[in-house]
């Protein structure tokens, strides 16, 4: 039984300050890493994002920001789609990222069967069910 | 056309995953049934590659060799992100105009809409090196290929 994860990458402006030769042998090792992980069928697929981008909120989507990606720490700057035994190996994986001596941070997400607001949502509507 | 893309796809995050806090039943209900119509239209439309929520459970990764290893706080925080869609749009503003339809932003969530590239922006920024990653990569094989041989 293999579990899904996301593998989201913050920090999206690490590569500045490093030399070339270490910029050389971070880039080398991110495209092996996923690759690899590609070969032994555990990454399913993963992109990077664009700097550019949109915040939407508000009622019917009133406010729509320009998105601060670009220097951020926090930002979002890439996935990868991990179907793997466990949350152990997922993290394993997420250890051997590459960029994490410079800086990026690797966020682990399980991907949920359902929603939790539905999950919730419905155990509501049982109880009104139940005490009907 | 696609200015902003190469790929066509625009990776939506919905943020603050708890929207549904002090809902009655019935409201939350009504959100939900609105929710769900709104992914089917989407889909029937073929404009959804994937979408899937995430967990609240999770782990922040970060340090040399990964030796940093928190919870992550995700369960109460409006900048978590909840959930993902993976949307096939002809541009950025499409997008934005699919993303300001998503019912649930009334109750407080934001989606973030970003472009989904082919290639790193990291690695864009230094395309002398990623070829030579890639002639190397390529020797290494043609050096693995004549040891089997």
């Amino acid at each position: 039984m293999k579990s899904d994860y996301l593998l989201l990458f913050r920090g999206n402006v690490w590569d500045r300050g490093l030399s070339p030769a270490q910029l050389q042998k971070v880039v080398s090792d991110w495209m092996a890493w996923f690759e690899r992980l590609k070969d032994e069928g555990k990454c399913l697929g993963g992109h990077p994002l664009e700097d550019a981008g949109k915040v939407i909120s508000g009622k019917q989507g009133r406010t729509i920001a320009d998105g601060p990606f670009a220097e951020s720490k926090e930002a979002i700057g890439g996935y990868f789609y991990l179907q793997v035994a466990d949350e152990k190996e997922a993290i394993e994986i997420a250890k051997q990222c590459p960029g994490l001596e410079y800086g990026s941070v690797v966020e682990v997400r399980p991907v949920a069967e359902i929603c939790s607001v539905k999950q919730r949502a419905e155990e509501y509507s049982q109880l009104a069910g139940a005490t009907a | 056309m696609n200015n902003d893309t190469t790929t066509g796809e625009y990776m939506l995050l919905f943020r603050g995953p708890h929207w549904d806090k002090g809902l009655s039943p019935e409201d939350l209900q009504a959100a939900m049934d609105k929710v769900m119509a709104w992914f089917e239209e989407l889909n029937e439309r073929g404009k959804i590659k994937a979408s899937q929520p995430l967990g609240a459970q999770g782990r922040i990764i970060s340090g040399t060799n990964g030796r940093l290893v928190v919870d992550g706080p995700f369960a109460e925080s409006k900048e978590a992100v909840g959930g993902y869609l993976v949307l096939l749009a002809d541009d950025l503003n499409e997008a934005v105009e699919i993303a300001r339809s998503m019912p649930t932003l009334k109750y407080g969530i934001t989606v973030e809409v970003r472009p989904i590239l082919a290639e790193c922006p990291i690695f864009q920024r230094h395309p002398d090196l990623v070829q030579r990653a890639k002639e190397r990569a390529v020797q290494a094989d043609q050096l693995w290929a004549a040891v089997a041989a």
